[in-house]
């Protein structure tokens, strides 16, 4: 390879970070074997469709495993959103002043479990993984007692038909919706002085703390973002279901989690990126799409999930001193050399 | 008496080098049976050393080992084990959620067909608790048990591998006073039953109380060994230090002596923790407590810091009463490099510029958003304020050695505007290069009228950078030397609870 392309610093981005690296090698893959079908424009913008739910998601729940936490109520975060929306559309029809309420209630039912889980995580030493897999049943609960445990459609709500339906410039409006959201995450986390303190309440909460960090208030923070877009994905699915249910959403934290760790974001907490997360949750998006178009039974499509988190998560500790793959490396290196 | 005088374990000779320095030459150290035996000696003395060589972490370069008047070789932790020797770990290695006899036996259950006889193995252990008097029982959970009992529980760990003699590395630095007492009974009882204890601390009045013998080294030398009915504190003492250090560093004056006073705490107390606290800080001026782990020295000046809390008394800064919070006395100007760096000091995976960052929103972000360029300047300047190396503000700061890690710690605060500066410990586990860095630092930060208070525990250190000293020992400052009054001596005795004859004199 010559200098000149080797300098080119998108060339050099994508040798630098084997997430990308990978994605395109599955890209080529998939475009081979599906003689192009992958590659094409229709296709491209299903997978865009389809990963833009959890791209969303991992907008907030990125948050708290930066702190070094964990959110699965995501996923009942967005099931309880949708589930308040659709009700209260259904109930009080579909008037723009109810819509925007029926959104302020849904959005806001998020805003407050993350409040909930943000002042308990805050202030009370409980693993956040034990806490927010409780809460996410309790969630649950409370999205079939909003649905009665039915099925329910939402018909002739303009916004909810435009976000579900309507595309600009032949892409589908979650997409735009996923954009913003990452642009939202990257600012907060890139250049305001909120984001700097999650990375440093995330590192080491106590220096943080003796350091003047108000971390209370930071991991607080975190969870309301997180609680909020959850929520947005909730009004989000529904709008492109034009429908809610009890069952919505479910398993969608496991996704969730899953892409943000392919992402290499420390499960301690501290380091990674949005970038890598949203990366993270493309290449899984790229697998499942390609097998689908190549046929694979879907219990072959799960199997290759869990060796891909696998790879994911060896390939980080490969990277990190003191993990025995890592000492591993170095003495195959050295013996290599 | 002919029985007790007998020789247990001796060793002759020993040498150990690491990279041309003599760590120990030609020590000798013997333990009779049903002894305890002191083993003194500054940081760096060889104390360690000697005890890692017989216990196999390390191999010794030169000397013999005898047990029982027989030649042994110790090479690993088995040989040791093998030989009758058990160390009591300072981390204490037991299983928290198992009981005590399942602890003691871990590793070494006696099986039939893959089954362990539980009641057996219950009332073995019992037989053995009883034996010795310990008070816990077999049945207990260990992670219920007090600090002390754990310890119990680990002493008998050893005697249920026979183990003939048993280290003990500090083993009432974690000890409340009354959980010590209960120790030393134990001790006592071991040894009536016949079994020797090296015995390592820093706290000289229970040394002196306990042990039948001393070895004290210096420098990885023999400076001498002492029978119970010889010893005399501050002969121990001088023996421990060698020559008596003059005030090297006397030259250096508070040239502020007229200076205002920055910092003062009124009988502040915090139950449990110190008592009654009085003192003031001038501007310029760097205080130090000093005095053993424990004393209460990290308390005082975390509750100044506000990061935690007190009961009684008073803080005043600049004139004012305050009631101090993390975040207000960061506002105030104040400033803590904690006790310990890797827990407390930074973030290991974020950069230099990262880590000092942190301190400073307050003055570099506008509207909550952060600007790049304002950062790397601070990063900038804080690796040149504190010669930091590598010179490079984008390195991780958990890749960094121990002295620049805390000199990164120390940039945290040297960016901003100081006034008053907390410092603890701030040398521990930095080599000397890095140490001697870090007090010009402290030094620097003095002339520029900083008011610096300072908790130390190493005395050349606490001789070298205070303008005065106060001494705490058990909560209470016991003791107050101005600059270039004490010597390392007076300090260690003060500390220890003892008075200097020649003062008394």
């Amino acid at each position: 390879m010559s200098n000149i392309v080797k300098n080119n610093p998108v060339v050099k981005a994508i040798l630098s970070s084997s997430r990308i690296l990978v994605l395109l090698v599955l890209v080529i893959f998939f475009t081979a074997v599906t003689k192009g079908t992958f590659f094409s424009y229709k296709n491209l913008v299903n997978i865009l469709y389809s990963v833009s739910l959890i791209g969303i998601m991992i907008c907030g729940a990125c948050f708290a495993v930066l702190l070094g936490g964990i959110d699965r109520t995501v996923s009942g975060n967005a099931a309880l959103s949708g589930a308040i929306v659709a009700m209260t559309i259904l109930r009080g029809g579909v008037g723009g002043g109810n819509v925007a309420l029926a959104i302020c209630l849904g959005l806001g039912a998020g805003i407050l479990s993350g409040l909930i889980h943000g002042l308990i995580l805050s202030r009370f030493n409980i693993p956040a993984f034990l806490l927010t897999l409780a809460t996410n049943e309790i969630l649950y609960g409370f999205v079939q007692l909003v649905t009665s445990n039915t099925l329910i459609y939402v018909n002739g709500c303009t916004l909810m038909d435009y976000i579900g339906q309507k595309r600009w410039l032949g892409i589908p409006i979650p997409v735009y919706i996923m954009l913003v959201c990452i642009l939202f995450a990257y600012i907060i986390l890139n250049h305001t002085v909120y984001g700097r303190q999650v990375y440093s309440v995330g590192g080491n909460r106590q220096s943080s703390e003796l350091s003047g960090v108000p971390t209370r208030r930071v991991i607080l923070i975190a969870y309301i973002i997180s609680g909020f877009m959850g929520a947005l994905a909730g009004f989000v699915l529904s709008s492109m279901n034009q429908q809610a249910s009890a069952g919505q959403a479910k398993n969608y934290e496991n996704n969730v989690l899953a892409a943000i760790v392919v992402g290499g974001v420390s499960m301690r907490g501290g380091s990674g990126s949005i970038q890598n997360a949203i990366l993270g949750a493309f290449l899984i998006g790229v697998i499942e799409n390609g097998m689908n178009l190549m046929g694979v039974p879907a219990i072959y499509k799960d199997m290759a999930k869990g060796i891909i988190i696998i790879v994911a998560v060896a390939m980080d500790m490969a990277t990190q001193p003191g993990t025995p793959l890592y000492n591993f490396m170095k003495r195959f290196k050295k013996k290599a050399a | 008496m002919s029985e007790k005088n007998e020789v247990l374990f001796e060793m002759k000779n020993i040498e150990k080098i690491f990279a041309h320095v003599h760590a120990l030459d030609h020590v000798n150290f013997d333990v009779r049976k049903g002894e305890v035996h002191a083993l003194l000696g500054e940081n760096g003395a060889g104390k360690s050393t000697l005890i890692k060589i017989l216990t196999g972490v390390y191999t010794k370069d030169g000397g013999e080992i005898f047990m029982n008047g027989k030649e042994i070789e110790i090479n690993s932790r088995d040989d040791a084990a093998d030989a009758g020797i058990a160390v009591i770990f300072q981390e204490l290695s037991l299983v928290p959620t198992l009981s005590v006899y399942q602890n003691i036996l871990l590793g070494k259950e006696k099986s039939k067909f893959g089954f362990i006889s539980d009641k057996a193995e219950r009332n073995e252990i019992q037989a053995l608790i009883d034996h010795y008097g310990f008070p816990v029982k077999a049945n207990d959970i260990v992670e219920t048990l007090s600090v002390a009992q754990k310890q119990m529980v680990e002493i008998l760990k050893a005697l249920a591998t026979d183990a003939k003699l048993i280290i003990m590395d500090e083993p009432t630095a974690s000890l409340s006073s009354r959980e010590s007492e209960l120790l030393y009974k134990i001790i006592n009882q071991l040894r009536d039953k016949g079994v020797s204890i090296i015995y390592i601390s820093h706290r000289l009045e229970e040394v002196f109380n306990l042990s039948d013998r001393i070895t004290i080294l210096r420098d990885g030398k023999n400076a001498g060994v002492i029978e119970k009915e010889d010893i005399v504190p501050s002969e121990v003492v001088k023996m421990m230090i060698g020559k008596e250090i003059s005030e090297s560093t006397a030259s250096r004056e508070l040239h502020t002596s007229d200076a205002e006073v920055e910092l003062a705490v009124k009988n502040l107390t915090h139950l449990g923790y110190y008592y009654d606290v009085n003192f003031e800080v001038k501007k310029g001026e760097v205080l130090v407590l000093t005095g053993l782990v424990g004393s209460g020295r990290t308390e005082v000046i975390r509750s100044i810091y506000g990061a935690d809390p007190f009961d009684k008394g008073e803080i005043i800064f600049e004139g004012k009463s305050i009631k101090p919070t993390i975040k207000k006395s960061v506002a105030n100007g104040f400033g803590l490099i904690p006790e310990d760096r890797r827990t407390q000091g930074f973030s290991p995976l974020l950069s230099i510029t990262g880590n000092v960052a942190i301190t400073s929103y307050d003055k570099i972000a506008k509207g909550g958003f952060v600007n790049k360029a304002d950062e790397d300047k601070l990063g900038h300047k804080a690796v040149q304020l504190t010669d930091l190396r590598p010179a490079n503000p984008n390195v991780k700061v958990g890749d960094l050695s121990g002295g620049n890690q805390q000199k990164a710690v120390l940039g945290k605060w040297l960016t901003r505007d100081l006034k008053v500066i907390l410092i603890d410990e701030p040398t521990v586990g930095i080599d000397i290069g890095a140490k001697d860095e870090i007090y010009n630092i402290i030094e620097s930060l003095s002339a520029q009228g900083v008011a610096v208070l300072m908790v130390s525990s190493d005395i050349a250190e606490v001789l070298r950078v205070a303008h005065r000293i106060l001494v705490m020992r058990e909560g209470r400052i016991i003791k107050e030397f101005n600059h270039g009054v004490a010597t390392q001596e007076d300090i260690l005795l003060a500390s220890s609870g003892f008075v200097n004859e020649k003062e008394a004199a």
